[in-house]
């Protein structure tokens, strides 16, 4: 399969001729491809997002669950598509987007924030990633530097795409960013299909110097991560990764993978999950070997959960059975008949690394006898205080979880 | 040229239904119709269209990442609620089409088409869409067949993929069949 018929961008069609593209065969959306007979009649389709503000007032905050002795409640809200999240020196947090093409920065006032909209217009700004008071803003196509953005108000961005060579396609390359203990920036291109054999551009994580020089791959096979930490002792990169779609409900799972050296190869597209070998482009004299040399997940996230967000808790405020372990937002399945996810889990990983022991930390999102949701939690974020703030795409609105070891009131 | 393009909607005046427009609808009944049933070729109906669909793209219009200038400059500056607002009319306003035209052979070769590039996944097995995706039958048919060509040649920033990558390489003689098939749908 010529990845070069998914989701075409619109320089490709612009490249063709109308002539050319009367001949063309037709080709699936990216996230249909793969699609068998099976599933041509499925009305499974993403989720829609919201674009509008959805007021405090609207968040069914109550209806949001977390463990005894913690509290949940709307820190911010007003902010549509609201993804991850960065803290810069002085206490300004910036958020990305994806089809709004916003980023927002809030201001803490201690007892209340406000925010304004930082940069708008850009093609799927997810990528957000700060140092010191440095922010990197990347899109689909565009890499923005603002230096001292939180003395700066009215600072104009240094735009640095071109050092970072970009690829096209769109699909599965809207971006998670953050830099490294290393001081390096830490960027995934995703795969820009459902299910394809990539080019080389694709399928991968990459780091670069600040500045865009110095690129290496770390890993391959990677299908389309949204989120990455490093362990705070062992210093180890583990990242979620999004399994294929329309293989039907109950696979491949999303995963959550641990990087141990540079290099390895995290198997997509032939291999999936802990095994699963991909029916579609694998072929025939293939099967016996497509799982060989692939690194497998460390853990197991669910069909089609979305697993977005992942991060170490290294804070003083949350009981210290916490410390060094990991909260994981699932934003929640459209490609699976009941829905799944919506929550954020806790994950506690094993000495060694190489297991996780999770259970449910936030809930409440999900409706499943209704099979509706109120909300999608998608990325995580610490703040001084040990707080943990998550951000709600689909309500625009970010949470904050604390503790105080009292019992919530009722 | 879009200037043109919309001269002919100042010409009508906003009738009887009016009324019950909620003040921030008031400007788009001058091409969209009195009922949000557009008489206005190559301006789209708002009736019947899926609340969340309506506001996306107003929205996306806002921001200026879809859309016409002419409907830039009309978003331009409305509040969340305003969209809402706007969105929630015309979603609630009934379609009335006028009586079918359908010319037998064009419209089965748009109905086999749109089986095959399986629109209606998205667009519901009714082709009245769902949430984030618009309702297509009954939709005026230059009107589809315009949008549809925009999509697979040119999608203007902001378009997401799926519809470019749906009709990639679809021809004019099909998206002209494929209009027509979804635009006399009773």
């Amino acid at each position: 399969m010529n990845i070069k018929i998914a989701a075409s961008a619109a320089a490709c069609a612009l490249a063709f001729s109308s002539a050319v593209l009367a001949q063309a065969p037709a080709a699936p959306p990216a996230w249909k491809q793969g699609m068998g007979d099976k599933f041509k009649d499925s009305p499974l389709a993403p989720n829609a997002a919201k674009n509008t503000e959805t007021p405090a007032s609207e968040i069914p905050i109550d209806k949001f669950k977390v463990p005894k002795g913690f509290k949940i409640e709307v820190w911010a809200s007003g902010m549509p598509g609201a993804r991850a999240m960065v803290r810069g020196d002085k206490g300004k947090i910036y958020i990305g987007t994806r089809g709004i093409g916003r980023v927002y920065e809030v201001t803490d006032a201690g007892d209340k924030r406000t925010n304004r909209v930082l940069v708008d217009k850009l093609t799927q700004p997810s990528g957000v990633a700060i140092m010191g008071s440095t922010l990197y803003v990347m899109a689909i196509d565009k890499v923005l530097r603002y230096d001292d953005v939180e003395n700066k108000p009215d600072a104009m961005p240094e735009d640095i795409t071109a050092k970072f060579n970009l690829p096209p396609e769109q699909h599965h390359n809207w971006k998670y960013l953050a830099f490294g203990p290393d001081k390096k920036l830490y960027v995934p291109f995703g795969a820009p299909c459902n299910i394809c054999e990539p080019s080389e551009q694709y399928a991968q994580i990459r780091r670069y110097n600040p500045d865009g020089s110095g690129m290496e791959v770390i890993a391959k096979g990677v299908r389309n991560t949204q989120g990455f930490d490093w362990h705070p002792k062992t210093g180890e990169l583990w990242f979620t990764d999004h399994g294929r779609d329309w293989l039907g409900d109950d696979g491949p799972e999303d995963e959550l993978n641990r990087i141990t050296k540079t290099g390895l190869n995290f198997g997509y597209p032939y291999c999936h999950a802990a095994g699963v070998v991909d029916p579609d482009v694998t072929k025939a004299d293939k099967k016996a070997t497509a799982c060989k040399d692939v690194t497998k997940p460390v853990a197991l996230m669910g069909p089609h959960t979305a697993v977005m967000g992942v991060k170490f808790y290294t804070g003083d405020m949350f009981p210290a059975a916490y410390k060094n372990t990991m909260f994981i937002a699932r934003k929640g399945s459209w490609n699976r008949t009941q829905k799944l996810g919506y929550d954020v889990l806790h994950a506690v990983p094993s000495a060694d690394g190489k297991s996780v022991k999770m259970t449910p930390f936030l809930t409440g999102f999900l409706d499943a006898k209704e099979n509706k949701f109120l909300g999608r939690p998608a990325y995580l974020m610490q703040m001084p205080d040990g707080a943990l703030l998550v951000s709600d795409e689909q309500l625009g609105a970010i949470y904050r979880i604390s503790y105080s070891g009292a019992p919530a009131k009722k | 040229m879009l200037i043109a393009f919309f001269a002919p909607c100042l010409s009508f005046v906003a009738a009887a239904q009016t009324a019950t427009a909620p003040p921030e609808a008031q400007a788009c009944v001058t091409c969209h119709g009195p009922d949000g049933n557009s008489v206005t070729p190559n301006v789209p109906s708002l009736a019947g269209q899926p609340r969340v669909y309506l506001e996306n793209t107003l929205v996306l219009t806002r921001e200026g990442l879809r859309g016409n200038p002419v409907m830039q400059g009309l978003m331009k500056g409305k509040k969340d609620v305003q969209i809402v607002a706007i969105a929630k009319h015309f979603a609630a306003l009934p379609v009335r089409p006028p009586a079918p035209t359908a010319d037998k052979a064009l419209q089965k070769r748009g109905r086999d088409l749109a089986g095959k590039l399986r629109c209606a996944s998205c667009h519901d097995k009714t082709f009245r869409g769902r949430e984030q995706m618009p309702r297509l039958a009954e939709q005026r048919e230059e009107f589809l067949e315009a949008r549809m060509t925009v999509m697979r040649d040119k999608p203007p920033p902001g378009t997401d993929t799926i519809m470019n990558a749906t009709l990639h390489g679809v021809s004019n003689e099909d998206l002209k069949a494929l209009a027509h098939f979804l635009s006399q749908l009773r």
